[in-house]
């Protein structure tokens, strides 16, 4: 044996390098672990807000060439000539409730604009209103749907 | 008979005093030494100091300032705690009740609230020392780092605690802010998501924004403040070797002055060796020091009442998610990466708060020459304090035009009209 393993005080070293090092990298894992596991609790997999699949009311209750704004949904809902559509009213720069104004939509917030089909008109938000599938439930309610972006092709056809 | 008593009373209340504190009231040398090295709390101080550091000039004393208001914040924030509901109407509520039914509840939430924007500038402004003292230069390059953490953490704190109120300005700001923090690329949205606990700002966000401002960051910052406070009383404060009294200046005249101590059987390496140090330049830092410490508390404390009487906190109606304020602004110190933001998303929101944190976070790294530490404004560090100084008054300029000159739509205003 060499003589790094007594030190000073002549007492046999308790523990051996590759034991230490065992013991290390179980500790680090450990840790890894617990970090991953943390990071997964905080994760929710229950949302108490708002569900994001929602009826917005009978088909009916929005009349041909009309544009109505629901602002508990922070949503736009048109009815033109060749279908429905809905297109949010969150401003896509930071998070403001862009206004209908004229054919256009006008943030209050950093003067973004936008044309009818949420299309940026004018700085400085980054992209377009986002447009959000409808859907007909059985009942003619218009049901939209959050998690399910469209396209400004898109249209529902009563 | 009574005489003896009395004596011996007075013993007994002195073995308890003792026992508590072991140094009395210090007379001599050796007892200011021993009164600082003996208490937990004060050997954090060095026995002896530098005249160097005692000058006001140098320091303005923005650490020690920093970390007044750290504890300021850490007293009156749990003081509110026994009051505050982290549940959205009911926050709104208890911020009412603090304002109009508990008893000194709006003065205590002024200190705390004015306390929070102080610490933001002063810690900002002792950073700007650091820099144009060159302070940051081996051995604190790590300091620097840990300095610049605490700056992060000093506004996260802030950030978080501005939510709390559940008013129609935390709301809104908090929406704008963590907006900024979705144009992060690849995880912007994600991270958003998992600091909103969901797609919105609700109930979630509220107890996580709570946990955050009242737990985690505070114990992180403790640490961290700990840390940086260690490293300060190992390396000393810098710049005390530039003004060195005549006798040291001979001590490159003749062989290095410098005493060894063995540390026997503590350590393998046979000794410690310590730079002798001129007595003459140096004083005891009790009361020396601690005086001074004493009396900028004070003044602290004072100014904090005073402007806590005078101004009250700011409380709008409560959070309406589906009306926006015009304009909706983020919390000031942020407004100048809201005023970037305005001009471009990517540029404001995430190339330039990244690359400024990058920067000062290696910047010790990479300015590594050693002269012109320890003085302000040193002519050698004229290119680098240059370069410092116009990034900062640039980040300054941005949040007063963010904070006085932009109105409804984000449009140009002038304050005075």
């Amino acid at each position: 044996m060499t003589n790094d393993r007594v030190p000073p005080s002549g007492l046999p070293d308790p523990v051996r390098r590759s034991l230490f090092a065992l013991g290390g990298l179980g500790l680090g894992a450990a840790t890894v672990g617990f970090l991953a596991a943390t990071f997964r609790f905080l994760v929710p997999n229950v949302l108490y807000e708002p569900s994001r699949r929602f009826a917005v009311g009978p088909a009916s209750d929005f009349p041909p060439g009309s544009g109505t704004f629901l602002p508990d949904r922070r949503l736009y809902v048109f009815n033109s000539a060749d279908g429905f559509y809905a297109i949010s009213s969150v401003c896509t720069h930071l998070g403001c409730n862009v206004k209908h104004i004229g054919r256009g939509f006008e943030c209050p917030c950093h003067g973004s604009q936008f044309d009818e089909n949420g299309q940026v008109v004018h700085g400085p938000a980054p992209k377009a209103l986002a447009w959000y599938a409808l859907s007909l439930s059985p009942r003619a309610q218009l049901v939209v749907d959050l998690d399910q972006p469209v396209s400004p092709e898109f249209r529902l056809r009563a | 008979m009574s005489q003896t008593i009395w004596t011996r009373t007075l013993t007994w209340f002195d073995g308890v005093r003792r026992s508590v504190c072991r140094v009395g009231w210090p007379a001599t040398d050796k007892d200011r030494a021993a009164a600082m090295i003996s208490s937990l709390f004060l050997h954090i101080h060095p026995a002896r100091v530098s005249r160097h550091v005692l000058k006001p000039t140098y320091t303005f004393a923005l650490g020690l300032i920093s970390a007044i208001l750290f504890v300021v914040l850490s007293v009156t924030g749990l003081a509110l705690m026994f009051y505050y509901v982290p549940y959205p109407a009911e926050a709104y509520r208890s911020m009412k009740d603090l304002q109009f039914v508990v008893t000194f509840g709006i003065v205590l939430r002024n200190i705390h609230r004015w306390s929070a924007h102080a610490m933001v500038g002063v810690v900002f402004l002792h950073m700007c020392r650091v820099f144009w003292t060159g302070s940051y230069k081996r051995p604190r390059e790590f300091n620097w780092v840990v300095g610049v953490l605490l700056l992060l953490l000093t506004l996260g704190l802030s950030f978080t605690g501005y939510l709390l109120p559940w008013d129609q300005l935390a709301f809104w700001a908090i929406t704008v802010g963590t907006n900024i923090a979705a144009y992060a690329p690849v995880v912007g949205d994600q991270v958003k998501f998992l600091l909103l606990g969901g797609h919105v700002i609700g109930a979630t966000t509220l107890l996580r924004f709570y946990v955050l401002h009242c737990v985690m960051l505070p114990l992180a910052m403790l640490l961290l403040i700990s840390l940086h406070v260690w490293r300060v009383r190992k390396d000393g404060l810098s710049g005390a070797e530039n003004h060195a009294s005549p006798t040291e200046e001979l001590a490159g005249v003749f062989p290095a002055s410098t005493k060894t101590y063995g540390l026997m059987a503590i350590s393998k390496r046979p000794q410690a060796s310590v730079e002798a140090r001129d007595p003459n330049d140096e004083v005891f830092a009790w009361p020396h020091l601690l005086y001074r410490e004493l009396l900028i508390a004070l003044a602290v404390i004072v100014v904090l009442h005073v402007v806590s009487l005078v101004f009250m906190a700011p409380l709008e109606e409560m959070a309406d998610p589906t009306r926006t304020p015009n304009p909706a602004k983020a919390p000031w110190y942020f407004l100048g990466l809201q005023e970037l933001v305005s001009y471009s998303a990517l540029v404001g929101g995430v190339v330039v708060p990244t690359l400024l944190a990058l920067a000062l976070l290696i910047l010790p790294y990479l300015d590594r020459g050693t002269s012109g530490s320890g003085r302000w404004f040193a002519p050698e560090r004229r290119i680098a304090n240059t370069i410092f100084t116009a990034v900062a008054a640039a980040f300054v300029g941005l949040i007063v035009i963010g904070t006085f000159f932009r109105g409804p739509n984000w449009a140009w205003v002038w304050p005075w009209k």
